[in-house]
Protein backbone atom coordinates (compact mmCIF):
# COMPACT_ATOMS: atom_id res chain seq x y z
CA UNK A 1 0.00 0.00 0.00
CA UNK A 2 1.44 3.71 -0.77
CA UNK A 3 2.59 6.00 1.94
CA UNK A 4 -0.37 7.72 3.50
CA UNK A 5 1.25 11.53 2.49
CA UNK A 6 2.94 11.45 -0.83
CA UNK A 7 4.14 14.10 -3.30
CA UNK A 8 4.34 12.44 -6.60
CA UNK A 9 4.93 12.93 -10.33
CA UNK A 10 1.78 10.01 -11.26
CA UNK A 11 -1.94 10.86 -11.31
CA UNK A 12 -3.38 8.90 -8.23
CA UNK A 13 -6.48 7.11 -7.54
CA UNK A 14 -9.46 8.64 -5.56
CA UNK A 15 -11.07 5.53 -5.24
CA UNK A 16 -7.31 3.26 -4.41
CA UNK A 17 -7.02 6.05 -1.46
CA UNK A 18 -10.08 5.54 -0.27
CA UNK A 19 -10.02 1.60 -0.19
CA UNK A 20 -6.77 2.34 1.64
CA UNK A 21 -8.42 4.24 4.58
CA UNK A 22 -11.58 1.92 4.54
CA UNK A 23 -8.58 -0.90 4.97
CA UNK A 24 -7.34 0.53 8.16
CA UNK A 25 -10.57 0.17 10.26
CA UNK A 26 -14.17 -1.51 10.70
CA UNK A 27 -14.93 1.84 13.26
CA UNK A 28 -14.71 3.86 10.02
CA UNK A 29 -18.56 5.66 9.97
CA UNK A 30 -17.66 8.47 7.55
CA UNK A 31 -15.13 9.43 4.54
CA UNK A 32 -14.26 12.90 3.71
CA UNK A 33 -12.36 13.82 0.58
CA UNK A 34 -11.45 17.06 -1.05
CA UNK A 35 -10.29 16.20 -4.27
CA UNK A 36 -8.46 19.93 -6.14
CA UNK A 37 -8.17 19.68 -10.09
CA UNK A 38 -6.54 21.66 -12.69
CA UNK A 39 -9.26 24.01 -14.28
CA UNK A 40 -8.58 25.30 -18.04
CA UNK A 41 -8.81 29.16 -16.81
CA UNK A 42 -7.53 31.64 -14.26
CA UNK A 43 -8.16 34.85 -13.59
CA UNK A 44 -10.03 35.53 -17.61
CA UNK A 45 -7.37 33.72 -19.04
CA UNK A 46 -6.89 30.62 -20.58
CA UNK A 47 -4.79 27.98 -18.85
CA UNK A 48 -3.20 24.84 -20.61
CA UNK A 49 -0.73 23.44 -17.93
CA UNK A 50 0.17 23.91 -14.70
CA UNK A 51 3.24 23.26 -13.52
CA UNK A 52 3.94 22.37 -9.22
CA UNK A 53 7.69 23.09 -7.49
CA UNK A 54 8.13 22.14 -4.09
CA UNK A 55 10.72 21.92 -1.21
CA UNK A 56 9.98 18.12 -1.62
CA UNK A 57 11.71 17.30 1.80
CA UNK A 58 10.50 20.47 3.50
CA UNK A 59 6.98 19.88 2.13
CA UNK A 60 6.67 15.82 2.46
CA UNK A 61 7.55 16.70 6.32
CA UNK A 62 5.00 19.29 6.29
CA UNK A 63 2.25 17.00 5.39
CA UNK A 64 2.95 14.52 7.91
CA UNK A 65 2.80 16.62 10.45
CA UNK A 66 -0.22 18.12 9.61
CA UNK A 67 -1.48 14.37 9.29
CA UNK A 68 -0.34 13.63 12.57
CA UNK A 69 -1.75 16.84 13.63
CA UNK A 70 -5.12 16.50 12.08
CA UNK A 71 -5.58 13.09 13.36
CA UNK A 72 -5.07 14.52 17.29
CA UNK A 73 -7.11 17.20 16.84
CA UNK A 74 -10.35 15.74 14.90
CA UNK A 75 -10.08 11.97 16.90
CA UNK A 76 -9.41 11.02 13.21
CA UNK A 77 -8.76 6.95 12.71
CA UNK A 78 -6.75 7.90 8.97
CA UNK A 79 -5.97 10.48 6.90
CA UNK A 80 -4.02 10.56 3.45
CA UNK A 81 -2.60 13.46 1.88
CA UNK A 82 -1.57 13.14 -1.99
CA UNK A 83 -0.34 16.06 -3.45
CA UNK A 84 1.17 15.72 -7.61
CA UNK A 85 4.35 18.00 -8.64
CA UNK A 86 5.32 18.71 -12.26
CA UNK A 87 3.02 19.30 -14.81
CA UNK A 88 -0.59 18.70 -14.85
CA UNK A 89 -3.22 19.60 -17.32
CA UNK A 90 -6.41 20.54 -17.20
CA UNK A 91 -8.94 18.03 -15.53
CA UNK A 92 -6.04 16.69 -14.18
CA UNK A 93 -6.24 15.70 -10.28
CA UNK A 94 -4.00 17.87 -8.30
CA UNK A 95 -3.82 17.47 -4.56
CA UNK A 96 -6.45 15.01 -2.42
CA UNK A 97 -7.30 15.42 1.20
CA UNK A 98 -9.25 12.13 2.89
CA UNK A 99 -10.22 11.47 5.98
CA UNK A 100 -11.79 8.66 8.16
CA UNK A 101 -13.50 9.15 11.44
CA UNK A 102 -16.00 7.33 13.47
CA UNK A 103 -18.86 9.95 12.38
CA UNK A 104 -19.12 12.53 9.58
CA UNK A 105 -18.57 15.75 11.70
CA UNK A 106 -14.86 15.48 12.12
CA UNK A 107 -13.81 13.64 9.35
CA UNK A 108 -15.57 17.27 7.61
CA UNK A 109 -14.15 19.13 9.93
CA UNK A 110 -10.49 17.97 9.27
CA UNK A 111 -10.83 17.17 5.63
CA UNK A 112 -11.59 21.27 5.72
CA UNK A 113 -8.90 22.53 8.23
CA UNK A 114 -6.12 19.97 6.42
CA UNK A 115 -6.35 21.60 2.55
CA UNK A 116 -6.53 25.13 4.36
CA UNK A 117 -3.27 24.31 6.45
CA UNK A 118 -1.46 22.66 3.36
CA UNK A 119 -2.29 25.85 1.42
CA UNK A 120 -0.82 27.67 3.88
CA UNK A 121 2.20 25.63 5.35
CA UNK A 122 3.38 23.47 2.28
CA UNK A 123 6.31 24.82 0.31
CA UNK A 124 4.40 23.64 -2.92
CA UNK A 125 3.75 26.21 -5.98
CA UNK A 126 2.13 26.81 -8.93
CA UNK A 127 2.90 28.19 -12.36
CA UNK A 128 -0.17 28.55 -14.89
CA UNK A 129 0.74 28.61 -18.12
CA UNK A 130 -1.02 29.73 -20.40
CA UNK A 131 -1.26 31.61 -24.41
CA UNK A 132 -1.64 34.98 -22.62
CA UNK A 133 1.73 34.09 -20.42
CA UNK A 134 2.71 32.05 -18.41
CA UNK A 135 2.71 33.24 -14.28
CA UNK A 136 3.60 31.51 -10.66
CA UNK A 137 -0.32 31.89 -9.13
CA UNK A 138 0.08 34.48 -5.75
CA UNK A 139 -1.83 33.09 -2.69
CA UNK A 140 -5.15 33.47 -2.26
CA UNK A 141 -8.04 32.33 0.09
CA UNK B 1 30.05 25.39 3.15
CA UNK B 2 26.24 26.25 2.86
CA UNK B 3 23.84 25.16 0.78
CA UNK B 4 21.40 28.30 -0.64
CA UNK B 5 18.26 26.43 -2.16
CA UNK B 6 15.55 28.65 -4.12
CA UNK B 7 12.28 27.48 -5.92
CA UNK B 8 9.32 28.56 -7.94
CA UNK B 9 9.14 32.23 -8.68
CA UNK B 10 12.34 32.65 -6.57
CA UNK B 11 14.45 30.16 -8.32
CA UNK B 12 13.78 31.62 -11.36
CA UNK B 13 13.89 35.32 -11.32
CA UNK B 14 17.61 33.87 -9.85
CA UNK B 15 17.90 31.83 -12.56
CA UNK B 16 19.23 29.03 -10.14
CA UNK B 17 17.89 26.29 -7.82
CA UNK B 18 20.90 26.37 -5.82
CA UNK B 19 24.42 28.00 -5.20
CA UNK B 20 27.20 27.92 -2.40
CA UNK B 21 28.66 30.11 0.08
CA UNK B 22 31.81 30.24 2.02
CA UNK B 23 31.07 29.45 5.42
CA UNK B 24 32.54 31.32 8.44
CA UNK B 25 32.28 30.99 12.30
CA UNK B 26 29.04 33.03 13.34
CA UNK B 27 27.60 33.25 10.17
CA UNK B 28 23.52 33.92 10.36
CA UNK B 29 20.67 33.57 7.60
CA UNK B 30 20.40 36.99 7.81
CA UNK B 31 23.69 37.82 6.97
CA UNK B 32 23.28 35.38 3.39
CA UNK B 33 19.37 37.41 2.88
CA UNK B 34 21.86 40.53 2.96
CA UNK B 35 24.78 39.57 0.65
CA UNK B 36 22.55 37.70 -1.71
CA UNK B 37 19.83 40.28 -1.99
CA UNK B 38 21.86 42.80 -2.91
CA UNK B 39 22.99 41.25 -5.88
CA UNK B 40 19.12 39.40 -6.57
CA UNK B 41 16.80 42.56 -5.76
CA UNK B 42 13.74 41.29 -7.79
CA UNK B 43 13.71 37.85 -6.90
CA UNK B 44 14.36 38.92 -3.14
CA UNK B 45 11.52 41.31 -3.64
CA UNK B 46 9.24 38.26 -3.42
CA UNK B 47 10.76 36.23 -0.51
CA UNK B 48 8.67 36.16 2.50
CA UNK B 49 9.73 32.50 4.27
CA UNK B 50 13.11 31.60 5.21
CA UNK B 51 13.92 28.20 6.22
CA UNK B 52 17.67 26.66 7.94
CA UNK B 53 17.72 22.87 7.85
CA UNK B 54 14.12 21.93 6.73
CA UNK B 55 12.67 24.60 9.23
CA UNK B 56 11.51 27.92 9.64
CA UNK B 57 13.37 31.00 11.05
CA UNK B 58 11.84 34.62 11.59
CA UNK B 59 14.14 37.50 11.99
CA UNK B 60 14.61 37.31 15.83
CA UNK B 61 16.48 33.92 15.23
CA UNK B 62 19.75 34.41 14.73
CA UNK B 63 21.43 31.11 15.64
CA UNK B 64 24.53 30.86 13.76
CA UNK B 65 24.89 28.57 10.58
CA UNK B 66 26.57 24.85 10.94
CA UNK B 67 28.77 24.73 8.48
CA UNK B 68 26.68 22.31 5.78
CA UNK B 69 23.98 24.25 6.98
CA UNK B 70 20.62 24.30 4.34
CA UNK B 71 19.45 27.50 3.85
CA UNK B 72 16.32 28.18 1.52
CA UNK B 73 14.42 31.51 0.96
CA UNK B 74 10.79 31.21 -0.31
CA UNK B 75 8.15 33.02 -1.66
CA UNK B 76 4.40 32.72 -0.13
CA UNK B 77 3.35 29.34 -0.89
CA UNK B 78 0.44 28.31 -3.98
CA UNK B 79 -0.32 24.64 -3.56
CA UNK B 80 -3.33 22.68 -3.25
Amino acid sequence: MPDAVRLQLEDFSLDGEIAALRAASRRIGGIAAFLGCARDFSGGRAVTEIHFDAYETMALAELQTLRAQAISRFGLIDARLVHRLGAVHPGDDIVLIATAAEHRAPALDACHWLIDELKARAPIWKKEISPQGNAWVTPHP
Amino acid sequence: MIQVLFFGPVAERIGARQIEMDFRQGLRWQDIYGELRAHHQEAFALVSIVAVNGKRVDEQDDTPLADGAEVVFMSAFSGG
